[in-house]
């Protein structure tokens, strides 16, 4: 019997330890100003990605100014539909004061979207849109005015005219499809002289996968004069494809996001414009209309966190490294 | 304390050693003072018995199977295919039973053609449910166009209300689904000479083979039926997620597994219980629902996971010394 026992203790030790660890860690939080501290959940997508530990450190940022509580917590798995409604169950359950969404997907997190609003728990969806009218505001990015920017750039840089390419994204992705819209309507309605060789290729949704789709358009039109591309992994693809082609710096090259390796195309030249998002100030704001409407004041329904473009001579600036450098939620809290 | 005693005793802990582990973590978190109130209460309860549906259904097949000394890694790709399977037919306007019964079909024929693999080409499980794990998962994204399908609502989507119509059920209607067919298979498991013949199957295939079982034909049963199970399972998660999504439940199957193994199932077979394996998913889900509410990050909870798996076979195992 003894070393089941000794198992049994050691389960036992493991336990307390954890739990005094959790009560420690309350000990520490933000002092509250008027009695209570507020609980504001904030879910995103997943935890991995970058663009979500900016969102990360907007809406902590947000919970000490304020004087706030942020549980962060996304899915056990990126990207999983089904772990997330089960995390917006937990918080509905622990009872948190506010949720801050940003839902995988538009209908499959109505239900609980609408369990929260049932049980009293003011909703703000961020980034992604939701359908239905269950929650008080809807932050995130106009991805269409990205795309009109993207194709005013593109045709500045080109002088007025030229060839190009529009490399889509993936099929069924909303805010890509936004962008791509955005920029075709332009240039279709706006720019005459502009010819579009090809707009109905999907990039995919790897890196690779859109590595090989630039490299074989570059072999059928290796005269190509300018290249849009709707989001991170598509950019970097088809960067890699025009260095590895030298064509890169010859072909002009607008993307959209920005990653440490995309900073550095833009630094050589290889990239022509990349539109930014604003992540950051996307999770601040989730955070500080939940609080704001949980004090009793009024919202606006739609916020646009903003898009801009950054170039080779603005990406030093302070305003445009801010967002091309997102600090990124570091305490491991 | 005379032998007989501690024979007793033995016994007593031998039948109370799955139950600890889930007494435990409901224990840990109730003294949490954060989540205290809010986490026994019967709402909180309520929520986890949903969560906990999809995984429950899946295992109640995959004891069976590691029963019989096999493995199933294909059950997480099966719900995933079975999910898509209800979205397209209630997309091209099959109504909602006919909808439900081509899910459960599905899965079952999946669980079939494992059965009838291993079998035949006298293949180890492992082996036949790996490809069948990425055949599944290609056919649900195929027959999905690569997206996510869209689909009408209807009362399918009721099966896994955490408020039920009508109020009366207490419980989702997917919650009685499981707590019903828990008692049925652990009837059909100890009662029947089905579910003896899985057990002996699992001890000593040859054996069993000698004494006049017809160890194939049990075999494709067995696999048939857990695909069934994983059919439902995917039922289940389309009610839940209103939409078809071929990209869900990726490695649910280890989620599955873990929770026999817990539940004191034994990987070498011939060992293992229903009741055991609804107490591992449980200790699961309230794990993953405390970790939740305490606003804990992901890391923290795969780590406990892990811990209790190794620490539950590890406990089986010494058991097992002392009962040599």
């Amino acid at each position: 019997m003894t070393s089941f026992r000794r198992i049994l203790v050691w389960g036992l030790i493991l336990c307390s330890l954890t739990a005094a660890a959790a009560c420690r860690k309350k000990e520490v939080g933000p002092p509250s100003s008027s009695g209570r501290t507020l609980d504001i959940a904030v879910i995103p997508k997943g935890t991995t990605h970058e663009f979500w530990k900016a969102i990360h450190s907007g809406a902590a940022r947000a919970g000490r100014e304020l004087g706030v509580k942020i549980l962060w917590k996304g899915p056990q798995r990126e990207d999983d539909r089904a772990q997330q409604i089960t995390v917006v169950e937990d918080f509905i359950s622990r009872g948190v004061d506010g949720i801050v969404l940003a839902p995988l997907d538009d209908r499959a997190l109505c239900a609980p979207v609408r369990d929260a609003v049932r049980e009293g728990i003011p909703v703000v969806i961020i980034d992604s849109g939701l359908q239905g009218s269950d929650f008080i505001s809807f932050v995130a990015t106009d991805n269409t005015k990205g795309g009109v920017l993207a194709a005013r750039r593109l045709v500045e840089i080109l002088g007025g005219s030229g060839d190009i390419f529009l490399i889509r994204y993936q099929e069924g992705s909303a805010s890509t499809t936004e962008r791509e819209q955005g920029f075709l309507d332009t240039m279709m309605k706006d720019y005459p002289a502009i010819r579009i060789l090809v707009k109905d290729q999907h990039a995919g949704t790897t890196t690779e996968s859109a590595y090989q789709l630039a490299e074989n358009l570059l072999g059928r039109f290796p005269d190509v004069d300018g290249i849009f591309c709707p989001n991170e992994s598509s950019t970097f693809g088809t960067l890699r494809a025009l260095q590895e082609s030298g064509l890169a710096g010859k072909v002009k090259f607008v993307g959209f996001d920005s990653s440490p390796k995309l900073v550095q195309g833009l630094r050589d030249g290889h990239i022509h414009g990349l539109v930014l998002q604003n992540p950051t100030r996307m999770g601040y704001l989730g955070v500080v209309l939940a609080v704001k409407h949980l004090r009793g004041e009024t919202v606006e329904a739609r916020i646009d966190t903003g898009v801009t473009i950054a170039t080779g001579e603005t990406m030093d600036t302070p305003e445009i490294k801010a967002l091309l450098e997102p600090e990124f939620f570091q305490d491991r809290d | 304390m005379s032998g007989h005693d501690k024979a007793r005793i033995k016994i007593l802990l031998n039948w109370l050693a799955p139950f600890l582990g889930l007494i435990l973590v409901i224990a840990l978190f109730s003294l949490m003072p954060e989540v205290r109130e809010r986490f026994l209460r019967p709402a909180n309860f309520k929520s986890v018995a949903t969560q906990s549906v999809i995984v429950a259904l899946g295992a109640l097949g995959m004891t069976f199977i590691i029963i019989s000394g096999g493995i199933d890694l294909s059950a997480a790709s099966n719900i995933a295919l079975s999910s898509v399977v209800v979205a397209y037919a209630v997309n091209v306007g099959a109504p909602p039973p006919a909808a439900l019964a081509a899910g459960i079909l599905c899965g079952g024929l999946v669980g079939f053609v494992n059965g009838g693999l291993i079998t035949t080409l006298r293949l180890v499980p492992f082996i036949v449910t790996l490809g069948m794990m990425g055949i599944a998962r290609g056919v649900a994204k195929w027959m999905a166009g690569n997206q996510k399908i869209d689909a009408p609502l209807t009362w399918i989507n009721g099966l896994m209300a955490k408020s039920p119509r009508p109020s009366w059920l207490l419980l989702a209607p997917g919650v009685w689904l499981m707590i019903v067919f828990a008692v049925l298979m652990a009837f059909v498991l100890r009662r029947t000479v089905f579910g003896r013949h899985v057990f002996a199957i699992g001890s000593n295939e040859a054996t069993a083979r000698l004494c006049g079982i017809r160890t194939r034909r049990a075999k494709v049963l067995i696999y048939s039926l857990s695909g069934l199970f994983c059919g439902l399972a995917g039922v289940m998660e389309y009610s839940r997620l209103t939409v078809g999504d071929p990209t869900v439940a990726v490695g649910l199957e280890l989620d599955i597994i873990a929770a026999v193994v817990i539940g004191g199932g034994s990987l070498a077979g011939g060992e293992g219980s229903i009741l055991g394996t609804l107490i591992g998913v449980f200790i699961m889900s309230f794990l993953r629902n405390g970790c939740t509410m305490m606003g804990w990050p992901n890391y923290i909870q795969e780590i406990i996971i892990g811990a209790i798996i190794v620490a539950a076979v590890g406990l089986d195992q010494v058991r097992h010394r002392r009962a040599a």
